[in-house]
């Protein structure tokens, strides 16, 4: 067989039998599934409820992302204790507020994988009848739920400490904040989920999710902050420019989360 | 010697020269562009100039030009930058292009060659947006004044830098073969994304960068003439490295066959 025809062996991305080679064997009846399918949602919430329950018990995810989040504010406060009375953090707060985000959403986005990894959970996944399609989408929400949740302690405590003192009679509401939030969480967990499943199988697990992440990220966060930006500075075109980048961060989900979910699979059991 | 290897050989040879024609076509057969402001030169000098294609100025220029002066329209030399820059751009876009085709048909077939292929068009896209940065850069500070500037397409092509940088961190930090190959043909196609999105911009946003619409023929001949260099340029590294990369891998292959 000449070399460029050389079929890497494991043919797994494209549902298992791509050269044909692993047909089961004849055994003079039909092979049958040994136990019914079990619905989409039943396997979707089957991985949800793992993936809670594991976090009640250990309360890993939670204390680690909070406990570093909170560290990250700790630093801004170093950073701008000698900034000055007139110094007015609301115009930086929104790019503070999603920078912290992001940072605690990659220690959660690899930690999450890497308990996977660890115990040899994900193969056990992959050998239990959950759709991969599924497996995805399961990982993504867990993933979005625990950034969420972290979101809603470490948000306020930023507003609390850095914000107390500011004029924030012109701010939009408050949904506005938690829109523009939860948009960028669910393109980060999306993405996050995908590329951390690479990069938990490399040699410099976090380092190279950084490394991947960030770029690809980038027009979200923009989209993000500027939205954000406009809700906390409340100018007289807040609206309309909230809506438009809200609309670019909720493209940038869409697209992202089918390009994710359609890659997912391939990258599963190599 | 292969049939594609001396190909890749000619095109490279080729492709340089053309590059080359291009970059001297910029200076001596396409037209200067000018500013809008006026510079008053010697006459001697002027008349040559106006010969050249230099509109001269205005009347009321000329009558506020020192005695034995003309005034005319400033060269607009840094302009000439963009029979490299373009093609240069163009080019690593169309190679990235590339990386991402074979990036897909490496998922779908499962080849290996395809993964040699895409690993070693993205080398040239890096070759080639290095090439860019950098005279990119040159212009930015000769014509706005600043080495960067945070603009759509300056922005939207930083990204598609790092994440082609990106793409070789995460190709080297995975040991095995399999594994790397589809790794990388997954980030690629995520990241090509940025490619139309780059491309697009300056079309879609308002941006400083110029967006390329007509040319006079002047200026379109060697603009055509550097980008037919550099696709070939382009195709001739592609090639180049690929032979290198694939005789790597036999003898890795081989040499595995052997030890059993």
């Amino acid at each position: 067989m000449p070399y460029e025809d050389r079929v890497l062996k494991r043919t797994s991305g494209l549902g298992g039998s791509g050269d044909g080679s692993t047909d089961p064997p004849s055994l003079g009846r039909p092979v049958t599934p040994a136990r019914p399918k079990i619905s989409s949602w039943r396997q979707f919430k089957a991985i949800l409820r793992k993936d809670i329950v594991m976090e009640l018990r250990t309360k890993e995810m939670i204390t680690s992302m909070g406990l570093y989040a909170l560290l990250v504010l700790i630093i801004y406060y170093v950073a701008l204790s000698q900034a000055g009375s007139n110094f007015d953090v609301s115009r930086i707060s929104a790019g503070l507020l999603l920078l912290a985000i992001v940072f605690t959403s990659m220690l959660g986005l690899n930690r999450s994988l890497v308990h996977e990894q660890d115990q040899g959970q994900l193969d056990a996944l992959l050998l239990s009848p959950i759709d991969r399609p599924i497996l995805f989408f399961g990982k993504a929400v867990t993933n979005l739920i625990f950034l969420l949740i972290v979101q809603v302690i470490i948000t306020p405590l930023f507003y609390f400490i850095f914000m107390g003192n500011a004029d924030t009679a012109a701010m939009g509401p408050l949904w506005m904040v938690a829109l523009a939030l939860l948009l960028g969480s669910i393109g980060i967990a999306s993405v996050g989920t995908l590329l951390a499943t690479m990069s938990v199988n490399t040699k410099g697990k976090d380092f190279v999710l950084a490394v991947i992440f960030i770029p690809l990220m980038f027009p979200l966060l923009l989209a993000v902050v500027t939205a954000l930006n406009a809700v906390v500075l409340g100018n007289p075109d807040m609206t309309s420019v909230f809506w438009r980048f809200t609309g670019i961060a909720f493209g940038y989900d869409v697209i992202t989360t089918v390009i994710a979910f359609a890659l997912y699979e391939f990258i599963l059991g190599v | 010697m292969k049939r594609s290897l001396r190909w890749a050989l000619i095109l490279a040879v080729l492709g340089g020269l053309l590059t080359t024609l291009a970059f001297v076509g910029a200076f001596t057969y396409a037209r200067v562009q000018t500013f809008s402001t006026t510079v008053n030169v010697p006459n001697a000098v002027a008349r040559k100039a106006v010969k050249a294609g230099f509109p001269a100025g205005d009347a009321a220029t000329q009558m506020a030009a020192p005695p034995g002066t003309v005034a005319v329209h400033k060269p607009w030399f840094s302009q000439k930058i963009f029979f490299f820059h373009v093609p240069i751009a163009v080019a690593s876009l169309v190679v990235m292009t590339i990386a991402a085709i074979f990036s897909l048909l490496f998922l779908i077939k499962r080849k290996k060659s395809y993964d040699t292929r895409a690993k070693v068009a993205m080398e040239a896209t890096l070759v080639f947006i290095i090439g860019t940065m950098i005279s990119g850069d040159l212009w930015t500070r000769a014509s706005w004044g600043v080495w960067w500037e945070w603009e759509p397409r300056l922005t939207t092509y930083a990204i598609l830098t790092l994440l082609v940088i990106a793409y070789f961190v995460l190709r080297n930090s995975v040991e095995d073969e399999e594994r790397r190959a589809t790794y990388g043909a997954v980030f690629a196609l995520f990241a090509w994304v940025d490619v139309p999105i780059t491309f697009m911009i300056t079309r879609m946003m308002p941006s400083q960068h110029p967006a390329l619409t007509g040319l006079e023929t002047s200026n379109l001949i060697p603009f055509m003439i550097g980008m037919a260099g550099m696709s070939m340029l382009g195709f001739a590294i592609y090639e180049l490295r690929f032979n290198e990369e694939h005789l790597r891998e036999r003898l890795a292959a081989l040499k595995e066959d052997l030890e059993g």
